[in-house]
């Protein structure tokens, strides 16, 4: 091989890896995603409720979705982790829940502790059956949720 | 060097002998050769392959302008794929954004891209402006250039405009409540173009209707034409001479 088809070859080469990490991007951009695993009135089993020590906030997820299980004596309730506010995830912190962004505290049933969120976390029902807890659909006990924030579970 | 001696920069800069057949064959493929060939575009072609770059127009200050066209080629293509996913209603924009950058593969990607190039032209035509403004290249016969280039300075402006309002969350709600505000308080006319640009009192779902037709339809079409004469200006006067 010569210099100059090497240098040739080797251009091509490169261009075909530069010409590749755009069309493969755009590809798989144009496929549409999958539909969301879980459709709202689906139930989904999250697992045993060994799973979920009594007296303890525990996070999981519900179809693709953040969610925090209680387990108060045995009765398991389960709510949305999605802030209220501007919907970002809320994590367990001891037996409260805070929001990372904008530190937004909710208590361990999910209301309001203090803001800037103005509106509790919403349930998810759920029901022990065969040692497993399955969850079924959220509910928006309030009409006041706004739009952006039931599309999150849409 | 004086100005008017011109020094080869590289390439082809010999005049083309007639006798010759047209050297295209050798620059092109095959294919694209023939192509060119039946287009009729091996004169035109040539034409552009023999323009000689002075020395000085060299430097990378006169690049700003074509980055910021470079950017707007990738607006452009980013901006055709954002689409695909979009829905300009007040109910579903913000979610279809959301989809855009958790749901859809490499959305987050191109969703980034078309923010920052976005944000990089409005910095590089700015900078173009600057440059032009000190190289004294604005200057007879290059005045419509200027003209148009401050047009489409103003373009992209509105394209940066209308395009803030299209995740429809507060940061772009507000951001259009206080610029179309702004608009409101021109003189005589402005109660005329704030509701014009809003579609009413307030920013409801026309708001975001009017916006994303001005975004995909209308400044699309006038960047192109202004862009198309900006261009051909350049080619018909050549780069300014040296300071």
């Amino acid at each position: 091989m010569t210099r100059g088809g090497f240098l040739k070859w080797l251009i091509g080469a490169l261009g075909a890896v530069a010409l590749g990490g755009i069309v493969y991007p755009v590809v798989r951009f144009l496929k549409p995603p999958p539909a969301s695993t879980a459709a709202i009135g689906q139930v989904v089993n999250i697992g045993p409720v060994s799973s979920f020590p009594a007296g303890q906030l525990t996070a999981a997820t519900v179809g693709g979705r953040p969610v925090i299980v209680t387990n108060v004596a045995g009765k398991i309730v389960v709510y949305s982790a999605i802030c209220t506010h501007l919907g970002c995830i809320a994590a367990p912190s001891g037996t409260e829940l805070h929001c990372p962004c904008h530190g937004s505290v909710y208590s361990a049933t999910g209301t309001v502790v203090h803001g800037p969120a103005t509106l509790p976390l919403p349930f998810y029902s759920a029901k022990v059956s065969g040692g497993s807890v399955l969850v079924g659909p959220v509910t928006f006990t309030r009409a006041s949720y706004p739009t952006w924030y039931k599309g999150q579970f849409a | 060097m004086s100005v008017d001696t011109v020094e080869p920069q590289g390439g082809d800069v010999n005049p083309p002998d007639a006798a010759q057949p047209a050297p295209t064959h050798g620059r092109m493929p095959g294919a694209l050769a023939w192509v060119a060939n039946r287009l009729g575009m091996e004169e035109l072609m040539e034409d552009q392959y023999n323009r000689i770059v002075p020395i000085h127009a060299t430097n990378y200050i006169y690049c700003f302008g074509g980055i910021a066209f470079i950017l707007f080629l990738i607006l452009v293509v980013t901006g055709i794929l954002l689409v695909v996913y979009y829905q300009p209603t007040p109910d579903a924009a913000y979610q279809s954004v959301v989809n855009i950058s958790t749901n859809v593969a490499f959305g987050w990607w191109v969703r980034s891209i078309h923010k920052w190039a976005a944000t990089g032209m409005v910095i590089l035509v700015f900078v173009h402006l600057l440059r032009v403004f000190f190289t004294s290249a604005y200057k007879r016969p290059r005045e419509l250039n200027w003209i148009s280039g401050v047009v489409l300075l103003m373009v992209t402006m509105a394209f940066g405009f209308t395009g803030y309002l299209l995740p429809w969350d507060q940061k772009a709600y507000w951001a259009t409540r206080v610029g179309t505000d702004i608009a409101g308080s021109t003189p005589f006319i402005g109660h005329f173009l704030l509701v014009s640009l809003r579609g009413g009192e307030n920013i409801t779902g026309a708001t975001l209707g009017r916006f994303f037709t001005l975004h995909v339809l209308v400044l699309p079409v006038v960047i192109v034409v202004f862009l198309g004469a900006h261009f051909w200006m350049i080619r018909r006067h050549g780069i300014s001479g040296r300071l």
